[in-house]
């Protein structure tokens, strides 16, 4: 019971990274924006969150440089794809580029080669004695607070999308945007919009990967989990509330990977560390097929 | 300005001409390098380093001294392969950010038959044609996984390359430690030696494989400009819709291009054991993989359409890179720095270049 009920709360720490991505890419796609670059928010963020955490060893200025980030990074590709109607995919792939060099470079001025690497402020706990002895149910429940502010997250957007007429509007642009502009929806306005939320999302999650998964930066420690991400959407079907298994799917797949490697001594490590990433292809692979996939995801709009 | 120019260019000398036609290509370029340019060296100014001193390591490092250009042209070949890699299924608007994975893939396994075969003592007229075919078979086919997942389950190629490249690390790695192949003296998890056949060897300090990179631009150019295949990659970029319907066999082309692109990454690895590591090690991922998988994509959008213009292109960007290298020894300027140069060089390429399109 013990080891089932670490390996939940393995799983829902990491699984937090995974949905807060996911669900982020997933309020972009809604609105027909393809962030595509997660991984370069969550790196970028990382190493800002981190750096700003431990300097002024203060959790919460830590994320909230992390936030800032990625609703810096989110405007600039929106500005620069609504602006120059420039390839969503292309411009992707550079921003994730330039956030892969400037999260190390940024490291490199402020911290430096150190020893000691700069430790992250503990976050507070949720729960007290009661919710840290249930057994599993604690895994959930006995968490950072970041978790539950995951956890509202995933409530909030299902309850946007799905019980809002705002919701439905910004659904409609993703399905057809010509549409939604004809009944009075401002396209444009809201594609800044979800793009700088989701892009913050993203942000709150590369902070947290640094500051309470890891403790600590390292290059390239998000892993491609910003990528992997996609897949969750994908899995998802695009819909908030699945976010959330799909997260804990992921999860679960990377921590048994760990744990694997760990314990099974003659087992390649190798292959074990390759299993989340395999799994990322086998789930996309079975779901593809069944998925609603937003109509006008990656393409520009313009009104002419 | 040079639409102007163009309009009244019939009435005017050949000069005027060729300069209409080369105005917009200037601005982009223009535009793009002294923005660049300037941001870095604000940047460095900001940080307290001398400025003309930046810029000069950062240009001239390539050209002060032979090993500078060496080193250049070394790091150019690997990158030639990278580019292409990105840039011919690019062509058909299919972004293949696999290079990295797809040149680790083919250097293993390069590695891999190199030393299973290590016993039979083959002569190298016979041991290089089967290494260079291992290699371009092992990245063609890395890739394909990619493309089948494209072409069977729509996943999109950013996607299924990424994590490709994940896994081709772990393959490195894997190798690396394999039983019998793991140099028990190595500092780090490495291969024993390939046999010294394998290896092309160097004239006059530079890799014979430039020879092959040099072959690679002509077929490249050859198939994009020339070939049936080159004309459906071109159609399928232009209007997918429209060219499926006049009859291009969309899932083909798809394949045959991702096993294209793949094998000239597996290539670039594959001379890159062969010839310059002479063993697989846990380093090539870090060393030869990222920067290049990336710089290749870089690479590709600077020069746009045309396959002709990828080498001068991939020459700069390694300029850059020893010019960074310089930096970082000389003056302890991170290479990230120029790393964050060269992709804000191309984004802003990107941007002006869409910018004009949009005005036409």
């Amino acid at each position: 019971m013990e080891a089932i009920t670490t390996f939940v709360s393995q799983t829902v720490l990491y699984a937090t990274v995974y949905t807060l991505v996911a669900l982020g890419i997933l309020i972009g796609g809604r609105a027909g924006i393809f962030i595509i670059f997660g991984e370069g928010i969550l790196l970028t963020s990382a190493s800002t969150g981190l750096i700003v955490a431990s300097s002024t060893q203060n959790w919460f200025l830590g994320f909230l440089m992390g936030a800032f980030v990625g609703g810096a990074a989110g405007l600039a590709f929106i500005y620069l794809h609504e602006t120059y109607k420039v390839n969503q995919f292309l411009l992707g792939i550079i921003f994730f580029i330039l956030g892969a060099g400037l999260s190390d470079l940024i490291y490199k001025l402020v911290i430096g080669v150190t020893l000691t690497p700069p430790l992250a402020p503990p976050t507070p706990v949720v729960g007290g004695k009661i919710l840290s002895e249930l057994p599993i149910l604690s895994g959930f429940l006995h968490q950072s607070v970041v978790v539950y502010f995951m956890y509202a997250a995933i409530l909030i957007a299902w309850w946007f999308y799905y019980g809002t007429k705002v919701g439905l509007e910004t659904r409609a642009i993703g399905e057809n945007p010509k549409v939604a502009d004809m009944v009075g929806v401002n396209v444009t306005l809201r594609r800044y919009l979800v793009t700088i939320i989701g892009s913050i999302l993203i942000g709150i999650a590369g902070a947290y990967l640094a500051i309470v998964v890891i403790k600590t930066y390292a290059s390239g420690m998000g892993g491609g989990r910003g990528f992997m991400a996609i897949g969750i959407t994908i899995f998802a079907s695009w819909k908030p509330q699945r976010a959330l298994v799909g997260g804990l799917l992921f999860a679960a797949v990377e921590v048994f990977s760990f744990t694997l490697q760990i314990a099974a001594k003659n087992f390649p490590y190798q292959l074990a560390l390759m299993m989340p990433f395999l799994a990322v292809l086998l789930i996309m692979m079975i779901f593809k097929k069944r998925i609603e996939f937003p109509a006008s995801v990656g393409d520009p709009y313009s009104r002419e | 300005m040079a639409l102007a120019l163009g309009a009244k260019s019939s009435a005017q000398s050949w000069g005027a001409r060729t300069l209409s036609r080369a105005l917009p290509g200037i601005k982009v370029y223009g535009l793009a390098l002294s923005v660049s340019f300037g941001v870095i060296a604000a940047i460095s100014a900001a940080l307290g380093y001398s400025v003309p001193e930046v810029l000069r390591t950062l240009v001239f490092s390539s050209f002060r001294s032979y090993a500078g250009l060496k080193s250049t042209i070394k790091i150019s070949i690997p990158l030639l392969f990278t580019t292409y890699a990105f840039f011919i299924p690019a062509k058909m608007r299919f972004y293949n950010c696999g290079a990295w994975g797809q040149m680790l893939f083919g250097g293993a396994m390069t590695a891999v038959v190199a030393l299973l075969l290590a016993d039979w003592n083959l002569p190298s007229v016979v041991l290089i044609p089967l290494l260079v075919i291992t290699a371009i078979l092992a990245g063609g086919a890395f890739a394909l996984i990619a493309g089948y997942l494209k072409a069977d389950y729509d996943i999109n190629p950013i996607v299924s390359t990424i994590m490709l490249n994940y896994v081709a690390i772990q393959c490195v790695g894997f190798f690396c430690t394999a039983r019998g192949f793991l140099d028990p003296t190595g500092g780090h998890p490495q291969t024993k030696l390939l046999p010294s056949s394998a290896a092309l060897g160097f004239v006059g300090g530079i890799p014979y494989s430039f020879l092959l990179a040099a072959l690679t631009v002509l077929v490249v150019s050859v198939l994009i400009n020339r070939t049936r295949l080159g004309y459906e990659i071109n159609a399928i970029g232009y209007n997918p819709v429209a060219a499926q319907s006049y009859g291009i066999d969309f899932r083909r082309t798809l394949l045959l291009t991702f096993f294209f692109g793949g094998a000239l990454a597996g290539l670039g690895g594959g001379l890159e054991v062969m010839n310059i590591h002479n063993r697989l090690l846990v380093g090539f991922a870090d060393i030869s993989g990222l920067e290049l998988g990336a710089l290749g994509i870089l690479a590709t959008l600077v020069v746009g359409e045309n396959p002709m213009a990828v080498p001068v292109s991939c020459f700069l960007m390694s300029v850059l890179l020893v010019g960074a290298d310089r930096l970082q020894r000389t003056m302890q300027v991170p290479v990230e720095l120029v790393f964050l140069l060269q992709a804000m060089i191309v984004l802003l390429i990107v941007i002006t270049r869409a910018k004009l399109s949009a005005k036409r």
